[in-house]
Formats: C-alpha cells, structure tokens, sequence
C-alpha cells in the first residue's frame, strides 16, 4: 500500500503527493506525442500500402521480359525506390497536413496544451510521429525488397554462369567479369545511402509540410500548397538559374530570385538516389552534406513554424 | 491551505481582429475576478459573453490583449502554470483512436508520470469515473456521457490543485450530470478549486461558493452565492403539517398586525423537475438492481 493518502476524488490527501512538476523540456513528452501520432497513423491502415508495395515488388521480380540479368535487377531497384520515394513523400505531405488541424477541429488541441506541454514539443513530437511512421515503412519496404532483389540476383549470377559456361568461348576471366557486372546490381550495402535519402527527404518535406500547417485554414489547403512547394523544390535551381540570366544581374532579380532560393527546400539534393540504383558508388562526404543540409533544412522550417504557431490563439 | 489565489485576473480586455477588415470584437473588458484555492467558483453568463475567452486565457491558450491572468501566483502564458490545472473543454473529444486507458496513460506520461504510479493512477481515475468495465473499447465508441466522464479523469491524471470546467455537463443526461455535480463537491471536500463556466444556473447554484455573472464581456456582478440569490427584504417561512385554519390565522395576524408587511403568496414547495426526474429514475433503476 501505497503511503500517499487518497481521498473520494482520488486527489491526495493533506500531506500526500502534490501536482507533479514539469520540466522546461523533455524529450519523454515528445517521444509521448511521438508516438500517439505514430498509433493515431498506423491505426489509420497507412501500412496497408505496404501489401501494396509487396506486390509490385514480387511482381516485378518475376516478370520474364527481355531484360539483361543486370537489367532485371535495376529494374527492381527503380520500381522499389521509386516506389518508397512517392509513399514518402506522399505520406509526409497528407499527414502531416492533417494532424494539426484534426487536433484543433476536435479541441483535442485544447486538452494537450492546457497540460504542462510547451508548444515546440508539440510541433516535434507531430513531426517525430509522421517520421516515426515513414521510418518503420521504409525499413519494411527496404527489408521485403532487398529479400526480392537477393533471390533474384541469386538466380541471375546462377542462370548468368550456366549461360557462358554452355558456350564454351569463354575464359574463367570473362565469366567472373560478367558475374561482377551482375552483382553489382544486386544487394549492396550501398543500397542503404539510397534509403537514407529517401528518408531525409521526407524529413525536409514533412518540416516544411508542419510549417504550412500552422498557420493554413485547411488540411486541403496545406497539401496543395505543400504538393507546390515539392514541386517548386525539384525545379527552382533550373527556374533561378533561367531567371537570373533573363534578367541579370540588377537588384530587381536578387530582389525575386533570392527569396526563392532561399525559402524553397533543392530537393534534387536527394537526386543520389537515381546514381545508387545505376550501381554508382556515393562519397561519404555526399551523404554527409546531404544529411547536414536535411537537418539544417529541417530545423529552420521547424522553427519557422515554432514562431507561426507559438502565438497562435485557440 | 494556500493563501495565494488559485486563479487571478485583473483587468482583463480581450479584443479579437476580425480578418481583412480593420474591425475589432472586444470579447472580454475589464475583467477582474478571483477563485480562491479550495473554493469552487461559477462564472455564469449567456452564450457569447466571454466565459470561454476568459477561460483560455486563464489556460494560456489565448493571449490577453490587456491585463494579466495568474494561476497559483504564475502567468498563465507560462506552460508550468498548467502544472496545477486539470481541464474539461465543453464537449471533448480526444483520440478517437485510442482506447480509455490508452487515453488516460497518454495524458499522464505528458504530465510525467510514468511507470507503476502511470498505471495505478490510470485504474484509480477509471474506477472514479466508472468506466473500468469500458478501459479496453476505444473512444470511438464511447457516447457523449462516457466522454465526458473520460474528459474529467484526464483533467484529474496529474492530481491538479485547480480544475477547470467548461460546461461539464452539456449534453450529459441527467444522472450523468449529477454525478458529475457530486465529484465537483468531492473535489472541492479535498481541497481542490474549481473554476466552473456554465449557463445552468441551477448546476452552478448547487455547487458554486461564489459566484461572477458575465454579460456582453464585463463582470455584472461578483460574490458568496448566498448573498446574491437572497431577496433582503423578504422572509421565507416554511411550516410541515399546517391546517388551512392555521393558515388563514397567520394570514389575518400579518394583516392586522403585521406593521407594513405584505401576505405575498402560500402554498407547497416545488422541488425541481431535475429532482423529480432522479428521484423517480433513480428509484426504478435501484429497484431493478
């Protein structure tokens, strides 16, 4: 038995336990945010994309086109990353758009902030739970697809030796120069850099995604605008870039043009992923400026939002 | 107990932009108004007068455009001032997807408890408000009633020293709302404020030590219940088992000599429909136990 003393309410009595006092920051609140969106999504079906997935990923692997082993396989790769990249940014978009202003329509606004909950965690623990999400689903994406692509890059080098061997012009140097040539289109831990752009994309576009989110009257209204500003994201170096040579050097173009290049995410940052699917090899130093420059992308938007959000009246 | 306050606002102004127009509703002016720790205060007044302003600027959902709100000595912009506070919105909902104790453990981890005390404290509200046998079900299915009771055991998760309540009981039916009413005089036994907004004037009568009529967003009036609703100049006599002989005697000594005073009306006192309706329904219902 407990020595705090409870009464009717169950409130403790003279000399019991108080109201517990609550830190400036904790990172347990935002793991608690955290992960009720994750439940909040995942309970909304979102993985049932992932039979989705499983089946085009199965289904691409055994179709019996007329592909080169090696083409087979980048054919996989192509369909699976592309595949996760659309779920990912799809996802980060529409969640994202929806859960603040579900949390406001319901009031359920209310009973989070009326708790000891500053508001930049609730901003981080909403962005926690949507990455959360994407994070798992990419992994189980990434966990059925590489299965597929083994399997069938087993059956490509077996198939690929078989071939030279029963034509009997080629030396044992050819044979292992072709079977390289096929196992570089297979499982690589290389595959990995893929799947961690994709995810720091998603990043960029979920952060950018909250901050629309919090100050848009509409869901609808956050993801047409969120969906412009992806698109914008992929082409705003090739527009500034068209721009500033029609219009030089004046101060009316640094006026425009720098303001896009500034607020629009480079989202062909993320462009690495289509040289890893080729079979290309990434520098570390790549990974490591395109996951500083996510993390930076990813911050700014969020506190952008904080400043957005912090005074916004329910 | 405390002697600092355990809500304090002076000189409250509220005044809302309406948009694209350079137009201005001033919600709430001038208002000032105190709930003392351990009492339990109604700020009674018609849809529109500023209640639900008043009360999220005291949450700190709303920023006041003038004056200052306090809650135990803290501003109320400060998040550590909800520490103390334990809400109930009018009508609430929550995560539909998840379940009463799911809901209650997740209020609680954000107001840090964890662990054992988390999971004691979790079955000691669903047993408060009755819903143990419901723990399991997830909110999508829970009636208007069952949120409401929901709503008040996470108000009361992290044991708040203030609870606020707007319009606790709307849209609860009758024995729901006085179950409700019982716990606010429960809280109020252990020493918790509450800081009630309603426009049922009877709930608030029944359970209120003082209490603030609002109107058009200015306090009209402010104090102990039992001085405001007493009429001073009229005295309430009330006899059990009197004849109408009796009656008619009394009747004509006030009249001869009664130095001025005036024979108003005699007859039996009402009870309430609310009492009647619990009286009746509530005897069935133990019946059928």
């Amino acid at each position: 038995m407990s020595e705090t003393s409870t009464t009717h309410s169950g409130q403790p009595s003279a000399g019991g336990r108080g109201p517990l006092r609550a830190p400036s920051f904790s990172l347990g609140r935002i793991w608690t945010l955290a992960t009720s969106t994750f439940t909040q999504l995942v309970r909304m079906k979102t993985f049932y994309f992932l039979i989705v997935f499983a089946l085009v990923v199965v289904a691409v692997g055994n179709l019996d086109l007329l592909y080169t082993a090696e083409q087979k396989l980048r054919v996989i790769k192509n369909t699976a990353f592309g595949a996760m990249s659309v779920f990912s940014w799809l996802f980060a978009i529409a969640a994202t758009a929806m859960l603040l202003p579900r949390d406001l329509e319901d009031r359920t606004l209310y009973t989070i902030l009326s708790k000891p909950v500053p508001r930049l965690e609730y901003l981080l623990g909403k962005l926690g739970g949507v990455m959360l999400t994407i994070a798992i689903a990419l992994l189980a994406m990434q966990a059925l697809f590489t299965g597929v692509l083994w399997v069938q890059e087993k059956i490509a080098l077996a198939d690929a030796y078989a071939d030279m061997k029963a034509h009997s012009n080629f030396t044992e140097a050819e044979i292992q120069t072709r079977l390289r040539m096929v196992a570089e289109q297979g499982v690589s831990w290389g595959l990995l850099s893929a799947l961690w752009a994709i995810f720091l994309k998603a990043l960029v576009v979920t952060s950018f995604t909250l901050l629309i989110s919090t100050f848009a009257s509409s869901s609808l209204f956050t993801i047409i605008v969120g969906v412009i500003v992806f698109i914008i994201g992929h082409f705003h170096k090739m527009a500034v870039s068209y721009w500033s040579s029609a219009l030089g050097e004046g101060a009316l173009a640094k006026v425009f043009l720098k303001p896009v290049e500034l607020i629009f995410p480079d989202l062909r940052l993320f462009n690495i992923v289509e040289n890893i699917v080729g079979g290309q090899p990434v520098a570390l130093t790549a990974l490591a400026e395109m996951t500083g420059l996510s993390v930076l992308y990813a911050a700014v938007y969020t506190m952008i939002g904080l400043y957005l959000f912090i005074d916004k009246e329910f | 107990m405390s002697d600092t306050a355990a809500v304090e606002v002076r000189n409250l102004t509220k005044v809302f932009a309406l948009s694209l127009r350079k137009q201005y509703v001033v919600a709430v002016e001038d208002l000032s108004l105190t709930v003392n720790a351990g009492e339990v205060y109604g700020l009674i007044g018609p849809n529109g007068s500023g209640k639900s302003t008043t009360m999220k600027v005291v949450l700190g959902l709303m920023a006041p455009s003038k004056g200052t709100t306090k809650v135990f000595g803290i501003d109320s912009g400060d998040f550590r001032s909800r520490n103390a506070i334990g809400f109930l919105p009018e009508n609430p909902y929550f995560y539909r997807h998840l379940t009463g104790e799911e809901t209650l453990r997740f209020y609680g981890k954000l107001c840090g408890l964890r662990g054992r005390d988390l999971k004691e404290r979790a079955a000691e509200m669903l047993a408060l408000v009755d819903l143990e046998g419901a723990k399991d079900r997830r909110l999508a299915g829970y009636s208007k009633g069952m949120l409401q009771r929901i709503g008040l055991a996470q108000a009361l998760i992290q044991r708040p020293r203030l609870v606020v309540l707007d319009e606790p009981t709307a849209g609860v039916d009758p024995i729901g709302s006085r179950k409700i009413r019982d716990l606010i005089l429960k809280l109020k036994e252990d020493g918790i404020s509450v800081f009630l907004c309603s426009h049922l004037l009877e709930q608030v009568q029944e359970v209120c030590d003082r209490v603030g009529i609002i109107a058009h967003g200015r306090m009209r009036r402010e104090g102990r219940l039992h001085d405001l609703i007493a009429v001073e100049d009229q005295t309430e006599i009330v006899l059990e088992g009197a004849s109408p002989e009796l009656l008619a005697r009394v009747r004509e000594l006030v009249e001869k000599e009664g130095g001025g005073a005036v024979w108003r009306r005699s007859g039996h006192p009402r009870t309430t429909l609310e009492r009647l309706f619990l009286d009746l329904v509530g005897t069935k219902e133990n019946e059928g136990k």
